[in-house]
């Protein structure tokens, strides 16, 4: 897994390439952990768009962050899913709970809106 | 009927190389794009439990995939001889749950149940635990 990160503000752009499984979600997982502990940072977007595969792991790392960072008033937000990866989602029903976008540009905006 | 057979040591950084040969397999078989990441998921959440659970990421254990396949029906058994687990025992998740209310775990098997069309599990006389899934095409490609 590859994963690079911008800041836009107080947002932590995340964009990773590779599966998301349980092979690499302890690299999403540690970097995430990382940027929370040493940065104080609680506001995260997820790029998915070079992601071609989830499966639970990944969605437990998804799911652990978006719960702790919501108590601190964040969230970890995701964009940009490619259609498999959806589905999982969709099939998990963590569509419902999380905040999905199309874009990062969106996505980004949805946390200055509030 | 189309058949491979595979030998893995219980080393998570082995599941892309199966995913791949999932696919292709369902490639051969005739299924759509869809349902091809249908049977990832499926042989993905399933070789995962192996290794992690069933083998405790032991590289010196192996479990052995197999893949069976014909036009429009693709047939994927594990056999290991780990920790037994009925996979087809499990519970399912409370899909309507809010966030606060959703449990961390819980979603692997759920997801082998959705996607696949029939799911077995059986322990033989010699301790050999099989977990055999089973698809068929809904419109073939």
């Amino acid at each position: 897994m590859n994963i690079t990160e911008k800041s836009e503000g107080d947002i932590s752009q995340i964009y990773l390439d590779g599966r998301f499984d349980a092979d690499t979600c302890g690299e999403v997982e540690d970097f995430i952990r990382k940027k929370i502990s040493e940065a104080g940072e609680y506001r995260f977007i997820l790029d998915m768009e070079n992601v071609p595969f989830i499966a639970s792991a990944g969605l437990r790392v998804v799911l652990v962050f978006a719960k702790e960072l919501r108590n601190h008033q964040g969230d970890l937000r995701l964009t940009t899913l490619q259609t498999n990866v959806n589905r999982v989602f969709e099939i998990s029903g963590l569509n419902n709970v999380l905040r999905i976008f199309d874009d990062m540009k969106t996505a980004t905006q949805s946390f200055s809106d509030e | 009927m189309q058949h491979l057979s595979f030998d893995f040591p219980a080393d998570t950084g082995i599941l892309a190389k199966i995913g791949e040969q999932a696919a292709r397999s369902g490639e051969k078989a005739g299924f759509s794009d869809a349902e091809i990441g249908d049977i990832q998921l499926a042989v993905d959440e399933a070789c995962s439990n192996t290794i992690i659970h069933g083998l405790k990421k032991d590289p010196d254990r192996m479990f052995q995939l197999e893949i069976r396949w014909e036009t429009g029906t693709i047939e994927i058994l594990i056999h290991e001889t780990g920790e037994p687990f009925d996979p087809t025992a499990t519970k399912d998740p409370d899909l309507k749950a809010s966030l606060e209310d959703r449990p961390i775990g819980g979603l692997g098997y759920y997801f082998v149940k959705e996607v696949m069309d029939e799911i077995r599990y059986q322990v033989n006389d010699n301790g050999i635990k099989t977990l055999h899934m089973i698809k068929k095409a809904k419109d073939l490609s």
